[in-house]
């Protein structure tokens, strides 16, 4: 509320291409990604920063979009979900997700594949325990996360071709 | 020739949106002109309502609508009913069911209950007037405990209703059963907790109502795993007629039950739609939701075993108490009566059987199902009273559980508690398992605890499941002139695949390619009926449906197949996708163009005559079963647990999509480990409010705390009771996880002299065990009210 008048501008890129837009000073980066640029494949699964759902890359790095200001994000380069692969494609990760059934309702997978990316950026050959606790800040409730760490450790040896 | 075969792992069709974010969720749909709602709780566990001054916030900006109690009232709106199972009394008098309107009407019965609906043209103007909104209340006494709410001098919900007693039920031969245990050579007896959790599908509920005055019809997108009897419940509540509403569920993601039930918010969205001419939509925050979701489990219980002296079964009683929130939910009465009490007994052989189970009303958020809704509760039961039998009398676990089994020859049977146990082989699947736990070799794991200065424990949990859910299901298939097939069905996926799997089956049947499949469920428009999900139903049901239209449309077909063959309906034969008269044969693809082209067509046929609709009805439920082992390692200076193993065997009948069912198991495993070792619904005993409000309060599991699965089917045993021969998957893992796990654990500390924790198994409850040298009353819970 403190912020109430105060629209600043902020100027970013989002999947690769440049973006303004005019946010409130309480407008979250997810509230920006999901309203104002309609990528709704970012989601919101909780309102204390735990479940991960939605986790995009601020300048190459896993960050939890709720717990953001989308002013915090002016000048940075967001990749969401939308931005991994052209239309109707999927790069090696998210083709490692579907090959492994890491996915079931799908509202966690965002998330976690843009973690799984993060990780494996970090990482590039992890250990299934390096998965297991890399995966810490994200929440599936369907899968019980055998297939999903399944997914990433394949998804890593393919993106190290 | 046929594309896809049934069993085979297909990977999934709906995959591609949602790992690219196309996936459409009911909070990624905004409709032109939309306005937010946001519900008023209730801060209190129990209150009156002297006022709601919706005066405070008539002028704040934006605020378009406050619906209260004197809408609901003036509109002269209805209660939403239960649909429990179970309906009577032991007596035969019915259940006592309050009415359970969308908004309170004179008291608040539980923090979090809808007081009001404000709507605003923007969703922070909607909070900021539900914030200010003045709502007079003056507070009463709670109770949250389902035992304490039995107790004299408790306070009372609901003036009409004594004692806070929903429904009284019992089940079995009591005297048989008595008899049993007055011969027994040993009888042990104890309480055992089933803790009261929650589903916390990560996406939360969430709906958009709209109204067309034009045609007097109502559109609701809904996250909702059972859009059929939702729209009944809701056009029941509003006084409307069901076809005047449209209620489709877009990708939900997760239910497990908790998206099944009939809540408040939809008929308000709707009602609120119709006032304002506009959309209106509503999105649960996940700290609303721990608040008003449904909850399950939350039973507690006195299990009681007979024995010979040489350890065989004789009789099996249970007595439960299980909370239900402060209404009687859609089928929130049966969980802790019948629901809990069809499986007792597991597959064992028990010769006497008596459950009694009494549902009670406390100031509580409602419960209605969550994943397997009284099937765990029971395995729970029964699989904690044998071990502890095992432990107390000295038996091997194993052994004992070895022993007692039905054998193969004894199925068919009805057991005690009137399932109808068609099929299975249970020490088949006994073996198995120890098979499988074999080959990871018991020794090594044990020494590998060791070393790290641990305690190894092991335990083996076979388990008997049951279907449920709705016993109808339609399917409709649609050729088009494109050559897609439309396949509409009234089951609900909400991340078990059915976009895959039903699609696989009629694609199998028909022997044509799944990529012409298109697939669409949860629509009212789309199939005249449909019992959504639950009860692991899908593959059961909705599963044969589909089969049932496809055999039904390969016959319709046949006609069309002897002109094109220049033979005889009766002489053409049809198998993998391809209809034979004697030497020559023609395509199932060739007809179903053929279908589609009027100069093909034998007389008296239409274009289009293969489009067809079949209901499919289940007779008798099915009875999936199986088992369970795991081996953990417990650190008793710190009581945490690691898994070393974790193994099951399952008779699902015939496995539909091997790759789908394993995920239905890992998926349900999950969920009751996470009961057994991390969730837990808390009320404060004395405020009545929800302590583990939110995710930081509420532990659900993470990658690092759940191990790695074996999982192995046996399907030689498949179910007569249906075509496919197919038994339900959705549920069973997590009716078997609690149970083995908390055994394992128990298991480990036998020589401490723990044999009894109650979930969830904290590190701090494990330790305090430990350090406590297992000092334990059998009789904690139900003290002398069993
Ligand atoms: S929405 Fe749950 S962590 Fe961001
Ligand atoms: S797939 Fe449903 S929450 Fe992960």
């Amino acid at each position: 509320m403190g912020f109430e008048g105060a629209m600043p501008e902020i100027s970013l890129s989002i999947n690769g291409a440049p973006v303004t837009g005019t946010v409130e000073g309480r407008t979250l980066l997810v509230e920006f990604i999901r309203e104002t640029m309609k990528l709704t494949g970012t989601h919101t699964g909780c309102d204390t920063s735990q479940c991960g759902a939605c986790t995009v890359h601020l300048d190459g790095k896993a960050v939890k979009s709720c717990t953001m200001l989308a002013v915090q994000a002016d000048g940075a380069e967001v990749t969401t979900i939308e931005g991994l692969a052209p239309e109707g494609e999927m790069n090696p990760m998210q083709q490692a997700f579907n090959d492994h059934h890491g996915l079931q309702c799908g509202f966690c997978t965002p998330g976690m594949v843009m973690r799984a990316m993060a990780l494996v950026a970090d990482n590039p050959d992890p250990t299934e325990a390096e998965v297991r606790h890399g995966l810490e800040g994200n929440i599936c409730r369907c899968t019980g996360y055998q297939n999903i760490v399944a997914a990433v450790l394949d998804g890593a040896k393919a993106l190290r071709g | 020739m046929s594309n896809v075969k049934i069993g085979e792992s297909l990977r999934r069709v709906e995959d591609l949106r949602f790992l690219t974010g196309h996936g459409r969720y009911i909070d990624d749909i905004n409709l032109d002109g939309q306005a937010r709602a946001v519900v008023v709780r209730s801060p209190y566990a129990h209150a009156t309502i002297n006022s709601i001054d919706t005066s405070s916030v008539a002028d704040m900006d934006g605020v378009l609508l406050v619906v209260t109690r004197d809408d609901w009232q003036r509109e002269g709106f209805k209660p939403m009913p239960t649909k429990s199972g179970v309906k009577n009394n032991k007596d035969g008098t019915p259940l006592s069911q309050p009415d359970r309107h969308a908004l309170a009407i004179d008291r608040v019965r539980y923090v979090g209950e809808p007081v009001a609906l404000v709507v605003a043209e923007t969703l922070q103007q909607a909070q900021d007037a539900a914030e200010a909104l003045d709502v007079d209340y003056d507070e009463l006494d709670a109770v949250t405990d389902p035992v304490k709410a039995l107790a004299p001098g408790a306070p009372q919900l609901w003036d009409d209703i004594p004692n806070n007693l929903c429904l009284d039920f019992e089940l079995g031969d009591k005297d048989g059963t008595e008899k049993a245990f007055a011969e027994a050579d040993h009888v042990v007896s104890l309480d055992v907790l089933n803790n009261r959790v929650t589903a916390v599908p990560i996406e939360p509920r969430g709906c958009i109502a709209s109204y067309d005055a034009s045609e007097d019809k109502y559109t609701l997108y809904n996250a909702s795993q059972n859009v059929h009897a939702n729209r009944d419940t809701f056009a029941e509540v509003l006084n409307i007629d069901p076809a005047k509403l449209d209620h489709i569920a877009p990708d939900v993601g997760g239910g497990f039950g908790a998206k099944n039930s009939g809540y408040p918010e939809p008929p308000l969205c709707l009602y609120a739609a119709k006032r304002l001419g506009r959309p209106v939509k509503w999105i649960n925050s996940r700290s609303e939701s721990f608040l008003s979701d449904t909850h399950g489990r939350g039973q507690s219980s006195r299990v009681e075993l007979a024995l010979k002296a040489d350890g065989t079964f004789m009789g099996l009683r249970t007595t439960t108490i299980g909370g239900i929130g402060a209404y009687a939910w859609t089928v929130g009465p049966f969980t802790p009566t019948g629901g809990s009490a069809r499986t007792q007994g597991g597959p064992y052989n028990f010769p006497a059987m008596y459950y009694s189970g009494k549902a009670v009303l406390t100031n509580t958020a409602p419960m209605d199902p969550y994943r397997g809704a009284g099937r765990p509760e029971a395995t729970f039961q029964t699989e904690r009273i044998v071990e502890y039998a095992a432990r107390k009398l000295g038996f091997d676990p194993i052994e004992l559980r070895r022993k007692n089994l039905m054998p193969k020859e004894m199925l068919p049977h009805k057991t005690p508690m009137g399932l109808d146990v068609d099929s299975g082989d249970f020490p088949k699947l006994f073996e198995m398992t120890m098979d499988m736990v074999a080959k990871a070799d018991q020794a090594a794991l044990k020494a590998k605890a060791e070393a790290a200065g641990k305690k190894y424990g092991f335990a083996i949990a076979p388990y008997l499941e049951c279907t449920g859910g709705g016993p109808k299901e339609h399917a409709g298939v649609t050729f088009n002139k494109d050559g897609s097939v439309e396949l509409a069905v009234g089951t609900s996926s909400t991340g078990m695949g059915h976009e895959t799997s039903l699609a696989q089956i009629l694609a199998a049947a028909l022997g044509i390619e799944m990529g012409r499949v298109k697939f669409q469920q949860s629509d009212t428009t789309a199939t005249p009926l449909g019992g959504g999900h639950g009860g692991s139903r899908g593959m059961e049901v909705g599963g044969n449906a589909v089969k049932q239209a496809a055999d039904e449309i390969i016959e319709l077909a046949k006609p069309i197949a002897a002109r094109l063959l220049q033979s005889e309906t009766e002489e053409v034969d049809f198998e993998d996708g391809t209809f034979k008269a004697g030497a020559s044969s023609v395509s199932m693809n060739d007809v179903i163009e053929a279908s589609q082209d009027a100069d093909k067509l034998p007389e008296g046929m239409e274009p289009g005559c293969l489009n067809h609709s079949s209901v499919f009805e289940r007779g008798i439920i099915s009875i999936p079963n199986g088992v369970h082992a795991a081996a953990v390692a417990v650190d008793t200076d710190t009581g945490t647990v690691e898994f070393l193993g974790y193994w099951v065997m399952d008779d699902f009948g015939t496995i539909i999509n091997p790759m789908l069912a394993d995920g239905q198991v890992m998926g349900g495993v999950a969920q009751g480990i996470g009961q057994a070792f991390l969730e837990d619904i808390v009320y404060d005993p004395d405020t009545g409010q929800l302590v583990t409000g939110s995710l930081m309060d509420y532990g659900l599991p993470h990658a690092d705390e759940i191990p790695n699965m074996e999982i192995g089917y046996y399907e030689g045993e498949p179910t007569k009771k249906n075509p496919l021969g197919v038994k339900g998957a959705g549920e069973a893992g997590c009716v078997g996880a609690c149970p083995a796990v908390v055994n394992a654990v128990l298991d480990a500390l036998k020589d401490d002299g723990v044999t009894h924790i109650d979930m969830p198994l904290t590190p701090q409850k494990v330790w305090k065990a430990i350090r406590d040298k297992g000092a334990h009353d059998p009789k904690a819970l139900l003290g002398d009210a069993a």
